[in-house]
C-alpha cells in the first residue's frame, strides 16, 4: 500500500477525509439529477404547446404551413427530452448503487483504520492489515470510477438536453418570424413563440445548473479515484 | 482486549479473547475462542464488526495473522458473524468459513464473497493441524440452526450461547466461574427466555454428557471448568425453557 487511507485526504483525516470527498462527489451528482427533476413536466408542456401551435397553424391555412412543419419537429425534440429523462433515471439508479457500495467500503476502511490504530498502540504494524486496506481501497477506486462513469453518462444527457434547447430556441425564433406574415393569426403565433422561449429559458437554466454540478462531480470523482489508486498502488 | 491461553499442549492451543476495555457499553460483551494447531488457526464466533479492531490487534499478538485458516460461526447473530467481511479481507480468499447450512443465505448479507462451507444438520468433523474438531448440533439452543465445537484432545467444548451469562463489570475480573451458585443469577434469565425447547435442551445435554469436558467456553460471560461443567448441565437440565409467550411473565 503506497500511502494508505491517510493519503486520500491530503490534509490528513484518513477515512473521514475520504468520506467527505465521496460525499461531495455524490452530493454534486444528486444536484445534477435534481436539476433535471422537472424535465418530464417541461417535455409535457412543450408537447402540449406544439399541439396547440399545430391547431393555430391549421387555422392559419397557408400562412401556417411553415409553423406546422416546425411543430412536428418540436414533437421530435419532445421525444428526445423524454428519452433523456428515462436515461437520467437509469443513471441515477446506478449512482445510488455505487454510493451504497462506497458507504460500505468506507465503513470497512474505518474499522481497518481503527485496527491500525490499535496495533500502533502496541507499537506494531501488520502486513495483512495493510494488504486488506489496499484491497478495500482498490474496491473503493472501482466504485468511485463507477460513479464517475455515471456522471459522464449524466453529462451526455446534459449535452442531449442542450441540443434540444438550441433547436427549440431556433424553432421559437422561426415561429416568431412566421408570425409577422400571419396576418390576423400573428398574436397567436407570437404567444406560441414566447411560450416556447420561456420553456427554452427553463431548459437552459436546468442544463446550466446540471452542467456545473456535473463538472464539479467529474473533477472530484477523478481526483478521488486517483487518490484511491495512489493509496493502494 | 486480552488473550488468555486456556489449554496448551505443544503447538496445540486454545485461547479466549474477552473483556475489551474499550468496548462501548451498548455493545454486548463477547468471548472469542481460538484454536491453533499445526500452523493453522480457527476462530470460533469471531465477533461483531465493532469488535474487529481490538480483536485483531489482540489475536495477532498471540498467533500469526497468516495462520488463520478457518472461521466457525455457531449461528447467525451479528455479534457472532458481522466481522466476517473484515476477516475475509485480511485473510484472503482461502479462508474457509464454516456456517450452519440454514444461515448461509442470511450471513451472505454480511459478506457475499466469503467462501462458506455449509455445516450439515448432523454436524461434521474438521481437521485442524493434526486435531479432529467435532462440530456438534445444538439446534434451537437458541438458534434453529446452531452448533458447538468439541476438541476431544484438549477436552474443551465451545458452547456458543449455551452457558452464556451477562456478568456485571464488577464481577468480570476472572475468566472462569468461581462461585457457580452466585453465577446462576447472571445466566438464568437469558436461558429461560432464549433457549428454544426442553426437548432440544435434553437432547443436547444427553449428547454432551457423554463427552469428556474439562472446560466449557460460552460466547458470553465466564467459562466453566472441572465440576462446574457438570453443575451447569444439571442446572440447565432442570430449568424451565421454551415457555413461549409465558416467558414474558418470567422477565
Amino acid at each position: 500500500m503506497a500511502e494508505g487511507a491517510r493519503g486520500v485526504g491530503e490534509r490528513g483525516g484518513g477515512v473521514d477525509a475520504l468520506e467527505a470527498r465521496v460525499s461531495v462527489l455524490f452530493g454534486d451528482t444528486v444536484k445534477a439529477f435534481h436539476a433535471f427533476t422537472d424535465l418530464q413536466e417541461l417535455a409535457e408542456n412543450l408537447r402540449i404547446l406544439s399541439l396547440n401551435a399545430e391547431l393555430v397553424a391549421g387555422r392559419a391555412g397557408d400562412a401556417g404551413r411553415a409553423v406546422r412543419a416546425l411543430t412536428q419537429y418540436t414533437r421530435e425534440l419532445v421525444n428526445r427530452l423524454a428519452q433523456a429523462q428515462t436515461d437520467c433515471a437509469a443513471v441515477m439508479h446506478d449512482s445510488y448503487r455505487f454510493a451504497a457500495a462506497g458507504l460500505r467500503f468506507i465503513h470497512e476502511l474505518r474499522l481497518m483504520e481503527r485496527t491500525v490504530a490499535a496495533l500502533e498502540r502496541q507499537g506494531r504494524s501488520l502486513e495483512a492489515v495493510s494488504a486488506a486496506q489496499a484491497g478495500l481501497m482498490a474496491s473503493m477506486e472501482e466504485t468511485v470510477l463507477g460513479m464517475v462513469d455515471s456522471v459522464e453518462a449524466l453529462a451526455a444527457q446534459a449535452r442531449a438536453v442542450e441540443s434540444v434547447v438550441s433547436a427549440s430556441d431556433s424553432i421559437a425564433t422561426n415561429i416568431a418570424i412566421e408570425a409577422s406574415g400571419a396576418g390576423r393569426h400573428e398574436p397567436e403565433f407570437r404567444t406560441v413563440a414566447q411560450t416556447m422561449r420561456d420553456y427554452v429559458g427553463q431548459l437552459r437554466d436546468m442544463t446550466a445548473t446540471a452542467g456545473t454540478a456535473v463538472r464539479r462531480a467529474q473533477d472530484e470523482g477523478r481526483a478521488v479515484a486517483a487518490a484511491c489508486r495512489r493509496a493502494h498502488g | 482486549m486480552k488473550g488468555s491461553t486456556i489449554y496448551r499442549d505443544g503447538d496445540h492451543r486454545w485461547l479466549v479473547f474477552a473483556r475489551d476495555p474499550d468496548r462501548p457499553d451498548n455493545i454486548i460483551d463477547t468471548n472469542q475462542c481460538v484454536v491453533c494447531v499445526g500452523g493453522q488457526t480457527m476462530l470460533l464466533d469471531p465477533g461483531g464488526m465493532e469488535l474487529f479492531p481490538a480483536m485483531l490487534a489482540a489475536l495477532t499478538q498471540e498467533v500469526p495473522a497468516d495462520s488463520i485458516s478457518h472461521l466457525f460461526l455457531s449461528h447467525q447473530d451479528p455479534d457472532v458473524s458481522s466481522s466476517l467481511p473484515l476477516w475475509r479481507r485480511m485473510c484472503g480468499a482461502n479462508l474457509e468459513v464454516l456456517v450452519p447450512w440454514m444461515w448461509t443465505g442470511f450471513i451472505s448479507h454480511f459478506d457475499r464473497d466469503a467462501r462458506m462451507v455449509k455445516i450439515p444438520d448432523e454436524g461434521t468433523t474438521v481437521r485442524l493441524g493434526g486435531v479432529a474438531l467435532q462440530i456438534l448440533p445444538a439446534h434451537y439452543l437458541h438458534s434453529p440452526g446452531c452448533y458447538v465445537v468439541y476438541d476431544p484432545k484438549a477436552r474443551v467444548l465451545f458452547s456458543g450461547d449455551i452457558g452464556a451469562a451477562l456478568v456485571p463489570p464488577e464481577e468480570a475480573d476472572s475468566l472462569f466461574v468461581d462461585d457457580f451458585n452466585r453465577h446462576v443469577a447472571y445466566m438464568e434469565g437469558f436461558h429461560r427466555r432464549w433457549m428454544g425447547s426442553p426437548q432440544a435442551r435434553d437432547a443436547w445435554i444427553g449428547m454432551v454428557s457423554r463427552l469428556d469436558i474439562d472446560i466449557m467456553a460460552p460466547q458470553h460471560g465466564k467459562l466453566f471448568r472441572g465440576e462446574d461443567v457438570r453443575r451447569f448441565l444439571d442446572w440447565f437440565g432442570g430449568l424451565e425453557v421454551g415457555a413461549g409467550i409465558g416467558a414474558m411473565r418470567q422477565g
